[in-house]
C-alpha cells in the first residue's frame, strides 16, 4: 500500500510539474507579451518597458520559469495587473462560493441519484422493465441538457415567474441564509447534470450485486427487502459510486464556471471569465492551474480511497 | 469461448468486430439509429437547405418586427434587432455541426495514429505519450478549452483546436488500451511468423479491429464538442457575434429573459434535440458494432 501510494505520488508530482510547465509556456506564446496585450494602445514604449522590468519579463525565459516555480512553491501567484491585488487573496475570497456550490451539488446529487439508481436496479432485477426504462430515460434526458440552458430555464421559472429565489444580489459567507438562497438554483442545475451519471452507475453496480449469492442468502434469512437492498446490496456497490463522484468532478468544475457566470455569483469561475475579459493573463494562468490542481488531487484521492477500501485490490 | 479461439486465426481479422460490408444495413435496421435519424434528419435537412427556404437571412435585420414572439411568420420569434431566430438558429446549427464533425475527425485521426504507435511499440514512446496525455487530462475539459481560447483568440479554428485538445488524449488512451489487448493475440503472432512487416500488422491487423469503438467514441465526442462550443460561445469566448452560434444566441437572450423568453430557450431546445439525437446514434452504433451485444 505504502509503495503504491508513493509511486502514485511521484506520478502525481510529474503530472503537476507538467501542468505548470504547460500553462507557463502556453501563456508565453501569446503574440507580443502579456504586458502589451493588457495595456493595449494606452501606454507608450517607455512605460511598457518599465512595466516589463517590474514583472521580470525582460529576463531570460528559463529564469522567469524558475522564478515562477519558486513563487508557486510558497503560494505566491503574483498580483493582478489591473488592481494590483495579490491573486491568492482574490482566490481565497472567491473560493467559499465555489466550494459551497460544488459541495451542495455533490450532496444533492447523492441524495437523489442513489435511491433513484437503486430503485431502477431493483425494478430491473424484479423484471419491471417499464419503471426501469422510465428512470433510465429520465436520467439520460437530464444528462444531455446543456447546463447553461437549464440555468436560464430555471431562472425563468423559479426566479422570474415564481419569485422563489433571488436572481441577483450580494453574496457573502457571513450571511448563510442569503448565500443558500442564491446558491440553491445553481446547485439544482448542476445536480441535474450529475444525477444521470451517478444514477446509471448506481443502477449498474447494484444490479450486479443483486444477483450475488450473499444477497440471496440475506433474503433467505427473512430480512426485509429494504434492508437487503440498502444494507447488503448498496453497501457492496458503493465503491464504483465513490469512484464516479471523483471522476465526474471535472464536469462539476466545468459546470461551476457556467452557473457562476449566469447567476452572477462571485466564485472563482467568475474570476476566470473576468480575467479573460480584462486580459489579465496572470490571473487566467493562475486560475486554470488552480482548477487543474483541484481536479488532479481529487482524482488522486479517489484512486487511493478505492484501493484502501476494496479488499480485492492487491498491492 | 473455444469456438472463438479456434476461428480467430483462420478468419480474416477484418471480419471480427470491424466494419462488415453490410454494417450499414444493420445500422439502419437498428431502432436507436432510426430514432436518432428521425431527430437529426429534419434538423440536418433544414440546416442544409436553409438558403433555399423562404426565410430571412440570419443577419438580416427588420426594424418593423423587433422582439416578436413565435408566430407562423417567425417560427422561433425575432430578437431585439428583428432578426429571424429560426434562421439564426439553423445557421447556428450549421456551425455546431461543423465544430462537432471537425473535432470528432481530428480527435479520431490523431488518437488513432498516436495511440496505435504508443500501444504497439510500448517502451519509451509509450511512457512519454502517457505522461503527456496525463498532463492534458489533468484539466477539466471546458477549462482547458477556456484557457486555450484565451491564448489563441476566439473564432472557429481556435475553438475547434481548443476542444480537440481535450479529446485527443482520451482517444489516444482508448486506442492504446485496445492495441495493447490486440497485439498479443494469436492471429498477430501468426502474421508475424509469415514475416508481416510492423506497418502491415498495424494497418491491416490491428487498426481495423479498433475502428468500431473509436467510431462510437467519435460520435460521443461530436455531441460533447457541440455542447462545449455552445458553452464557450455562451461565455463570450467562442464564435463571436454577429455570426450566430447556438451558444451566443442563448447569451443574447439572457438579458431579455423576462421580456422575451423565446430568444434563449428555443435555440437551447435545439441543442438538446441534437444532443439526444447524437446520443441515440452512438448508442445504436455501439449496439450494432459491438459483437458482445449481438444476439
Amino acid at each position: 500500500m505504502l509503495t503504491y501510494s508513493l509511486k502514485r505520488l511521484a506520478q502525481l508530482f510529474v503530472t503537476v510539474l507538467g501542468v505548470v510547465t504547460l500553462v507557463f509556456f502556453t501563456m508565453r506564446m501569446i503574440p507580443g507579451d502579456p504586458i502589451s496585450a493588457m495595456a493595449g494602445d494606452n501606454l507608450s514604449g517607455a512605460a511598457l518597458d518599465q512595466m516589463r522590468d517590474q514583472m521580470g519579463l525582460n529576463e531570460p525565459l528559463l529564469l522567469q520559469y524558475l522564478r515562477y516555480l519558486g513563487g508557486l512553491a510558497v503560494l505566491d501567484f503574483g498580483n493582478t495587473v489591473t488592481t494590483r491585488l495579490p491573486i491568492i487573496r482574490l482566490i481565497l475570497d472567491a473560493l467559499p462560493v465555489t466550494v459551497s456550490i460544488a459541495v451542495g451539488t455533490i450532496i444533492l446529487t447523492v441524495l437523489i441519484s442513489i435511491p433513484l439508481g437503486t430503485l431502477a436496479a431493483y425494478m430491473a432485477h424484479k423484471g419491471h422493465k417499464m419503471l426501469d426504462n422510465a428512470i433510465t430515460g429520465f436520467a439520460m434526458l437530464l444528462d444531455l441538457m446543456p447546463s447553461f440552458w437549464t440555468s436560464l430555464v430555471c431562472l425563468l421559472i423559479f426566479s422570474l415567474a415564481l419569485g422563489w429565489f433571488p436572481a441577483s444580489g450580494t453574496v457573502s459567507i457571513d450571511d448563510p441564509w442569503q448565500l443558500a438562497r442564491r446558491v440553491a438554483l445553481p446547485v439544482l442545475v448542476l445536480s441535474m447534470a450529475q444525477i444521470a451519471t451517478m444514477a446509471r452507475i448506481t443502477r449498474t453496480s447494484v444490479l450486479e450485486v443483486l444477483s450475488e449469492d450473499y444477497v440471496r442468502t440475506a433474503r433467505s434469512m427473512g430480512w426485509s427487502e429494504l434492508r437487503v437492498l440498502f444494507r447488503h446490496a448498496l453497501k457492496n456497490a458503493a465503491l464504483p459510486i465513490v469512484t464516479v463522484i471523483g471522476l465526474s468532478f471535472g464536469n462539476l468544475l466545468n459546470g461551476t464556471v457556467i452557473v457562476e457566470f449566469i447567476f452572477t455569483l462571485p466564485g472563482i469561475g467568475n474570476l476566470l471569465v473576468g480575467g479573460i475579459n480584462s486580459r489579465d493573463y496572470q490571473m487566467v494562468q493562475t486560475l486554470i492551474l488552480f482548477y487543474a490542481m483541484i481536479f488532479v488531487l481529487i482524482n488522486f484521492a479517489t484512486d487511493l480511497i478505492y484501493r484502501v477500501f476494496d479488499p480485492r485490490v492487491q498491492f | 469461448m473455444t469456438q472463438e479461439t479456434i476461428s480467430l486465426p483462420i478468419r480474416h481479422p477484418l471480419k471480427l468486430s470491424g466494419l462488415h460490408s453490410h454494417s450499414l444495413v444493420r445500422l439502419l435496421a437498428n431502432r436507436r439509429v432510426q430514432l436518432s435519424l428521425a431527430i437529426l434528419g429534419p434538423i440536418l435537412f433544414l440546416t442544409i437547405f436553409r438558403p433555399l427556404l423562404p426565410l430571412p437571412g440570419p443577419l438580416e435585420t427588420n426594424l418593423r418586427a423587433m422582439t416578436q414572439p413565435p408566430s407562423l411568420e417567425h417560427v422561433f420569434g425575432t430578437d431585439r434587432m428583428g432578426r429571424d431566430l429560426f434562421s439564426r438558429t439553423l445557421a447556428g446549427v450549421q456551425i455546431s455541426m461543423f465544430v462537432g464533425f471537425a473535432v470528432a475527425c481530428l480527435a479520431l485521426v490523431v488518437g488513432l495514429v498516436m495511440g496505435t504507435l504508443a500501444g504497439f511499440f510500448g517502451g519509451v514512446i509509450d511512457r512519454v505519450m502517457m505522461t503527456i496525455t496525463d498532463i492534458f487530462l489533468a484539466f477539466p475539459s471546458l477549462l482547458l478549452a477556456i484557457g486555450l481560447v484565451s491564448v489563441m483568440g476566439t473564432g472557429m479554428v481556435p475553438v475547434v483546436l481548443a476542444i480537440s485538445l481535450s479529446d485527443v488524449p482520451r482517444f489516444i488512451r482508448l486506442q492504446r488500451s485496445m492495441v495493447l489487448g490486440l497485439r498479443t493475440r494469436a492471429y498477430i503472432d501468426a502474421a508475424r511468423t509469415v514475416k508481416a512487416s510492423q506497418f502491415w500488422l498495424m494497418t491491416r491487423h490491428i487498426v481495423p479491429n479498433t475502428i468500431a469503438p473509436l467510431l462510437v467514441a467519435a460520435s460521443i465526442a461530436a455531441a460533447n464538442a457541440i455542447l462545449v462550443e455552445a458553452g464557450l460561445s455562451f461565455l463570450g469566448l467562442g464564435i463571436m457575434p454577429p455570426a450566430p452560434s447556438l451558444g451566443n444566441l442563448i447569451r443574447d437572450g439572457q438579458a431579455y429573459l423576462e421580456q422575451a423568453w423565446w430568444i434563449s430557450t428555443l435555440p437551447g431546445a435545439v441543442i438538446l434535440l441534437i444532443a439526444i439525437g447524437l446520443h441515440f446514434l452512438s448508442d445504436g452504433i455501439r449496439q450494432v458494432l459491438d459483437p458482445r451485444s449481438r444476439k
